[in-house]
């Protein structure tokens, strides 16, 4: 058969508005994902049971059912309750564009959480130490040193979600949604040319990941600098 | 009028599990004192000055600082702090140095020990700046002081955090075998910033196996053996005529 590439130079401005939605779907779940996140993980570490059991349920749900489930439950879930319907909030949840914003940001702070659980918990007891002995509040000890260096440690996992994220939002096509994949898929629907768009959406979805790959290594280089001449310098690290 | 002793311990007890670190030891240190704390590893010498913070729990006893209590109360297995706030303020005028240094990797030396001070007693930024290139200069790092603590040596990196510590500007400085993690060569620089400590009239108490140095440096020794007190007095008595067997076997191996 024959491959004709014009057609994704005709469809090339539908691809990129597909593009933005995905973007935008992408973006605004991961920002509110960490902010959802923080006092997840923050609770989940908490060694009183009553606050870490709250925060493992959510995670032990989101993490364990799937996102496409998630979605539905969202958006054909919510609708069916008349609650729902009369409430303020059903201007927002009849949006299948809001609905994915919920769906994704639940099940990606979910994973996020337990990434920043594990940074948090990486900083080496010592450190921790050397907060109390100054006389630091648990406050202070977080938003001063625990954090910070938490931020350092999170970045290559972190990248790693945002990724993941941004594969999983193509699932946004299936509430009719016309992201980066649904819009491909309603060229195809026009076209029958679902090979050379379907290479040029994943081309697209490749051309994003680099990005955010090349942005995370930036940032990390810059959080981590101090990391730079350890091995090199220091033969004596106790 | 007579003044409360800087730091009084009272039949400190700590068990972890089944096993009993500390089996009720006493303490006074006054202003100006320098006591070493010696011992083989297990007598609990570390526990024992990890206590006085409440960096570990006791299990029993008391605590108190010119006079005042630390207010403590049952928890699940030891005592905790009753009073956070108490606890906090108290910690800021007890300095404590680790073995292993424990400085904020992500922040320069300098920024580690504005940290405190700046953040904790919320004094301002150019007066603490000020002062920490006044320390730094004085544990002889004023050099490297936008490096990062992984760009430094052993030695450097414990002269900072005794710097870190001085900024707070603690009432007393615990030493927790403050030269132990460090190469035999880098030992002298660190003991050399502490014996100037020690000069300046400081309160400190010190953990350490460095016996030439305790001998010279310190008004009281106290050496402890599973848990308990086994010799205590000037350092002409424990070092030349300890009363105690085990004492003496102790300084007959490592002299």
């Amino acid at each position: 058969m024959e491959l004709d590439f014009s057609v994704v130079i005709e469809y090339l401005p539908r691809l990129l508005s597909g593009t933005w939605m995905t973007i935008k779907l992408v973006l605004l779940s991961i920002v509110l994902g960490a902010i959802v996140a923080l006092p997840l993980a923050l609770a989940r570490i908490s060694k009183n049971p009553l606050i870490s059991g709250l925060p493992f349920a959510y995670i032990f749900f989101f993490r364990g059912t799937p996102l496409l489930v998630q979605i539905f439950l969202v958006y054909y879930g919510a609708s069916q309750f008349e609650v729902v319907r009369e409430s303020f909030m059903w201007p927002v949840l009849r949006e299948p564009f809001w609905c994915a914003i919920i769906a994704f940001t639940l099940n990606t702070s979910a994973y996020t959480a337990e990434i920043f659980r594990g940074a948090i918990q990486a900083i080496p007891e010592g450190e921790v130490e050397a907060c109390k002995v100054i006389g630091m509040t648990k406050t202070q000890m977080y938003r001063r040193i625990l954090l910070p260096r938490a931020f350092g440690i999170v970045l290559p996992a972190y990248g790693n979600e945002i990724i993941l994220m941004l594969k999983a939002s193509a699932l946004a096509s299936t509430i009719t949604l016309l992201d980066l994949t649904g819009m491909a898929r309603t060229i195809i629907a026009r076209t029958y040319t679902p090979i050379e768009i379907f290479l040029a959406a994943g081309a697209i979805y490749l051309l994003i990941s680099m990005v955010v790959i090349y942005i995370f290594r930036l940032v990390e280089k810059r959080q981590n600098r101090y990391l730079g001449t350890q091995s090199i310098k220091v033969p004596d690290k106790g | 009028m007579s003044k409360d002793p800087a730091l009084v311990l009272k039949d400190i007890h700590k068990t972890f599990g089944d096993h009993e670190v500390l089996k009720g030891i006493s303490l006074e240190a006054h202003d100006g004192d320098v006591i070493s704390i010696l011992g083989s590893s297990g007598s609990g010498k570390s526990t024992f000055l990890r206590c006085i913070n409440l960096l570990e729990n006791p299990t029993k006893g008391e605590i108190q600082f010119n006079g005042e209590a630390l207010q403590l109360k049952q928890g699940e297995h030891d005592l905790i702090a009753a009073d956070m706030k108490q606890l906090t303020r108290l910690r800021q005028k007890i300095g404590f140095v680790f073995q292993n240094f424990n400085l904020w990797p992500h922040m320069t030396i300098l920024q580690n020990v504005m940290e405190g001070p700046l953040h904790v007693l919320n004094r301002p930024k150019k007066e603490v700046q000020e002062y920490a290139e006044y320390l730094l200069n004085k544990v002889g790092i004023a050099d490297k002081k936008h490096m990062y603590p992984n760009q430094l040596s052993g030695g450097q990196q414990q002269r900072v955090a005794i710097a870190r510590t001085l900024a707070m500007d603690p009432q007393i400085l615990l030493f927790d075998e403050p030269t132990s993690a460090l190469d035999p060569e880098l030992v002298g620089e660190v003991l050399g910033v502490m014996r100037g400590l020690a000069d300046e009239g400081r309160t400190m108490l010190i953990v350490t196996h460095e016996m030439s140095f305790a001998r010279e440096v310190s008004s009281e020794v106290v050496f402890l053996h599973q848990g308990l007190v086994e010799e205590q007095g000037t350092p002409e008595k424990v070092f030349g005529s300890p009363d105690s067997e085990r004492c003496k076997a102790f300084l007959s191996t490592v002299f």
